[in-house]
């Protein structure tokens, strides 16, 4: 009788030491993330004085770009039309890329860890560089223009398609699937038969989504170059064309809540 | 009679349990057998391993006198081919028409792209249309999996088995989420396909008197053991 209990209470210490352990790590990690936070701090050279140095620069700025100059807004509705062009071509190259990588790291379809590790850190390579800095690289090797956008978005979005794809198809019911792989049928006829059907409306709308998404970010891709209506954001600045900064950033602004509409309602009807 | 489906020695442990334990059995043609017993007593464990959905850790199956236990990769499939299934849950694609579901049965013998498209050669779609007249759902052809009701989908399930003409049927606990009613007939269509296709079923069930009614042998299963069902016993109720 006595030695369960004896166990009992020594099992209560040592909760109880574990506790206060994990009490005793606190203060130092506490201390070392405010250091981080601090240290960060300085580094970006925050200065509130530069601040309230800049901010009458800025409103005599904002007091100059109205009204807005709409003289060219033909042109500036095209170079906005250009970007959506970019972002759904690049899209639809970045999903044809995503597919077979997909279903090569998706866990259920049945592929060897062999293939499905490296498929993997593929899609997180592809995830992890940004559109920007791919559009950097291929307007250096393709020259300046849309093309280059629409590379740099493809590259970038195949990654995130085909994690976001992967996970989806992951959630798809395992019941059709024995009933499907019963019939003798390979890896490949299963997923098309008895799991694509099951996920598709998701697949569907996380294209929709990566397609709004990639329109509101191509917008910078012209910065580097890369086309779109962020060249024109970037020669107007540099210009200091203030009144054709506030239209860019309208067009923008309308483009991207259209976009977003669209793809909201259309992702509403998959659902 | 040389059986169709033969298992001898069937074993599996899951840690330190037994869920089979030394399992042997036959299956002739023609014949329905029923493994009777409650829930945890290994019966589904005995479907997956003789599906080699689980693998089992010991043991011989043979199909039509032809091991399977040890295929692997293609040779596995194209014997998987001749056993057909029933589940439960009916496993259905719950996105596809009846016929599609039907159409899992000949899988192997379609081309990617129609797979992918739903167009099916004639004479398949012919077949599958066959199979589901023969469960009596020739009017829901073309009605989608999810709208049918559980009677309707096991139904569908039993066409999709037929569709693969495999000689051997397993099925683990087909009527167990239907009501009465709809169970004694998806069991009678059963018995009427042992007898008139010549199919050895091997079905596990957990009530007795579905057991006794439909069933021409039956097993019981008990803590991953299996033994026959005496005479004095089934005239006990």
């Amino acid at each position: 009788m006595d030695q369960p209990r004896d166990g009992n209470r020594l099992g209560c210490h040592g909760a109880q030491e574990h506790g206060s352990r994990r009490q005793r790590a606190f203060l130092p990690l506490l201390v070392l993330g405010i250091a981080f936070y601090l240290l960060c701090l300085h580094v970006s050279e925050v200065s509130l004085s530069r601040l309230l140095e800049g901010l009458p620069r800025l409103w005599t700025w904002l007091v100059r770009s109205w009204p807005p100059d709409l003289s060219e807004l033909d042109i500036l509705i095209r170079r906005g039309l250009e970007t959506v062009a970019m972002a759904t071509i690049g899209v639809s190259f970045g999903a044809i890329i995503a597919a077979p990588i997909c279903l090569l790291s998706a866990r259920n379809i049945g592929v060897s860890p062999i293939v499905a590790l490296p498929a993997r850190w593929l899609l997180n390579a592809l995830r992890g560089i940004d559109s920007f800095v791919f559009a950097l690289i291929f307007v250096a090797a393709v020259g300046l223009g849309p093309f280059a956008g629409v590379l740099g978005i493809a590259v970038h979005t195949a990654g995130s398609i085909a994690k976001l794809w992967a996970e989806a198809i992951e959630t798809a019911e395992i019941g059709p699937v024995e009933a499907a792989r019963m019939s003798g049928a390979g890896r490949l006829e299963v997923f098309l038969h008895a799991q694509l059907p099951d996920v598709l409306p998701q697949l569907a709308s996380i294209l929709l989504y990566m397609w709004e998404f990639n329109v509101r970010a191509s917008t910078v891709l012209g910065i580097v170059g890369a086309g779109g209506i962020g060249q024109e954001l970037k020669n107007s600045v540099d210009l200091l064309l203030f009144d054709r900064v506030l239209t860019i950033l309208l067009v923008i602004l309308v483009m991207v809540t259209l976009i977003d509409q669209l793809s909201a309602w259309l992702r509403r009807r998959l659902s | 009679m040389t059986p169709v489906l033969s298992v001898d020695g069937l074993t599996k442990r899951f840690g330190g349990l037994n869920a089979l334990d030394n399992v042997s059995l036959e299956v002739a043609a023609g014949e329905f057998v029923a493994v009777l017993g409650p829930s945890g007593s290994g019966k589904s464990t005995l479907f997956r391993c003789i599906t080699r959905l689980t693998e089992p850790d010991a043991g011989s199956i043979e199909i039509d006198r032809v091991a399977f236990e040890s295929l692997k990769g293609r040779a596995l499939r194209k014997a998987r081919g001749r056993i057909g299934v029933v589940f439960q849950q009916f496993n259905l694609v719950r996105r596809k028409t009846a016929l599609a579901n039907v159409m899992t049965g000949a899988l192997p013998r379609l081309p990617l792209w129609r797979i992918a498209s739903g167009f099916y050669p004639e004479n398949l779609a012919a077949r599958a249309g066959t199979a589901l007249a023969s469960v009596g759902l020739a009017s829901q052809r073309d009605q989608r999996a999810d709208t049918l009701s559980g009677g309707q989908q096991q139904r569908v399930a039993i066409a999709r088995a037929l569709m693969q003409e495999s000689r051997v049927l397993l099925a683990d606990e087909p009527v167990a989420s239907l009501d009465p009613q709809t169970a004694r007939m998806v069991l009678g269509m059963m018995r009427e396909m042992a007898k008139s296709k010549g199919l050895a079923i091997l079905c596990t069930l957990h009530q007795p008197e579905l057991a006794a009614e439909f069933a021409d042998r039956i097993l019981l299963m008990q803590s991953g053991r299996l033994r026959a069902f005496d005479a004095a016993e089934q005239a006990v109720p």
